[in-house]
């Protein structure tokens, strides 16, 4: 006669698995980051002790975020006024940027020649530095608007461009002819077929063109702006205020990812919501056959 | 019910070493309630046929016309893989092959739905179904539209034996209660006995050899000698013209 006796995983401690948790692992990064920080001043003020004018503690950084958070600021403009500021000229240079790259890239999808036109150029541009952008367009349009913007349609026409002629390339052809064998006249086909499939890659050509966008800004107001975000880390540098200039940087991060994560985000799940993916959960997946399909004969 | 007239048909494919000829002097004539299946070897130009008879392409040379009662038919297609638009709802998937999105044009959308077994997933995305589902989507978007006449392009090929055998029930269900006219492209010569009253055999490069009456009462069952006989001297005709498949 033989015996079994059930096998039960070994579970390990709590504080282990609590130390092995990916929330564990994204609050010690920061916290190893401010030791690294706290260590550095450490050791460069002891071999030179004049460096405590320019590098700044985490607190000195941590009480001027609060300041600009609570519009108590020694810059021209509150935190509030200077990012409204760069949010507009990011919003036209993306507005631009989208309009310009979709037909670009709508055209090279559709036409070879006119690829073949555009192909190298849009390659070229693509490997061009933002602040080579912001040079340019510093000593072209000045100071104003004008050249932050210009800067962020530069930097953002070529990702819409690739992205939409990929999305042209992949049209579902399937579907075009499904539409023809019903007799779907051509312009619900264009709305129902062509336009919602190139939304995909139209959104990713978006948060790409945003994301780069904002630096490419940033760096054009360093150089050609009297306001926004860019002109103002700018005004901390020149004021010597090391703890300004990583403020600002800092809260500037912070406005990006605020906008990734609460417009992105969310108008990827608004649109996207057809995706199995943003549905299905572990709980409720798919639907097989053998599941739901009734059987007969 | 529609009456289909295709005349010296022919389509090819490419140009010089590179072509193909897929269709050659096709001449063929389907009308009333029938249940016509297309078989043939891969490559035989079956799927062509069906393309060229619902307008996805054009002959090479030949005609074709589809009338009903003198005037264009109207038609529905059910093809190998559902095609659903995978951002649209079961129901926006129905109404976009509809010419008008009326209360009555829906409440016959949801008709076929209910009759494909899926009333209760009409505001469901086809990326939520599974493929068999979503091919009864395909079958209630073609019936919908209220057709004279059905083109099935292998619908059930990509399924497993038991969402096939159950779909090809529900259709033949379908199709003699509403009586359309059927042309039906498949591989599978047990398929085509069990389903048709009518099948055409293709050979390869494009010939239609072979025009077979099947007259065997429905539904019929596959462990019935009479079936099974049917299939055996079909078998042996596509032996004789070397394009056998078998199930």
């Amino acid at each position: 006669m033989t015996s079994t006796s059930p096998i039960s995983p070994t579970r390990a401690p709590s504080l282990t698995r609590a130390l092995k948790s990916p929330l564990s692992g994204r609050l010690t990064f920061p916290l190893v980051c401010l030791g690294v920080w706290l260590l550095t001043i450490q050791a460069v003020t002891t071999i030179w002790p004049f460096a405590v004018d320019v590098l700044p503690t985490p607190w000195q950084v941590a009480g001027f975020m609060w300041d600009e958070i609570t519009g108590n600021t020694l810059a021209p403009q509150n935190m509030y006024e200077t990012f409204w500021i760069s949010l507009q000229r990011l919003g036209a240079g993306m507005a631009i940027a989208m309009v310009v790259g979709g037909v670009i890239g709508l055209a090279m999808g559709l036409s070879k020649s006119v690829n073949a036109f555009f192909n190298d150029w849009i390659v070229a541009i693509l490997a061009m530095p933002n602040l080579a952008w912001a040079l340019f367009c510093s000593l072209a349009f000045g100071f104003g608007d004008t050249g932050p913007i210009v800067a962020v349609v530069l930097t953002g026409v070529p990702f819409v461009v690739i992205n939409v002629r990929e999305g042209v390339r992949n049209a579902p052809t399937d579907l075009y002819d499904m539409a023809r064998a019903f007799g779907v006249p051509r312009e619900r086909a264009i709305r129902h077929v062509l336009i919602p499939s190139l939304m995909p890659f139209l959104f990713a050509a978006g948060r790409y063109a945003f994301a780069l966008g904002w630096k490419g800004l940033v760096v054009a107001e360093v150089f050609g702006g009297q306001d926004g975000a860019g002109w103002t880390i700018k005004f901390w540098y020149d004021a010597h205020r090391a703890y300004g200039v990583i403020g600002y940087a800092l809260l500037f991060v912070i406005f990006a990812l605020f906008f990734e994560k609460f417009l992105f985000d969310r108008l990827s799940r608004r649109f996207f919501r057809w995706r199995p993916s943003a549905n299905a959960t572990a709980e409720d997946p798919a639907p097989t056959d053998q599941q739901r399909t009734p059987q007969h004969g | 019910m529609a009456d289909i007239k295709v005349e010296n048909l022919h389509k090819e494919f490419g140009a010089g070493a590179d072509r193909v000829v897929a269709l050659n002097d096709v001449n063929l004539e389907i009308g009333g309630h029938v249940f016509v299946s297309v078989v043939g070897a891969s490559g035989c130009g079956k799927s062509t046929l069906l393309n060229i008879l619902s307008g996805i392409e054009t002959p090479t040379n030949g005609s074709v016309t589809i009338t009903q009662a003198g005037h264009p038919a109207r038609a529905g297609y059910v093809f190998q893989a559902a095609r659903l638009l995978p951002w649209r709802t079961v129901m926006d998937n129905l109404l976009f092959v509809q010419t008008d999105r009326s209360e009555e044009t829906r409440r016959r959308c949801q008709h076929y739905l209910d009759m494909v077994q899926l009333g209760d997933k009409a505001k469901k995305y086809p990326g939520e179904l599974s493929g068999g589902m979503q091919q009864r989507v395909g079958i209630a978007r073609a019936f919908s539209t209220e057709p004279d006449v059905l083109f099935m392009d292998e619908p059930f090929s990509h399924l497993d034996a038991i969402t096939a055998r159950s779909l090809r029930t529900e259709l033949h269900q379908m199709w003699q209660e509403t009586g359309k006219t059927v042309v039906f492209v498949t591989h599978d010569v047990s398929e085509a006995v069990e389903l048709s009253n009518r099948i055409l055999v293709f050979a390869k490069g494009g010939h239609l050899t072979e025009d077979i009456p099947m007259n065997l009462p429905f539904p019929r069952d596959s462990s019935d000698p009479d079936v099974a006989l049917a299939k055996a001297e079909v078998f042996r005709i596509f032996e004789k013209i070397g394009a056998l498949a078998v199930r």
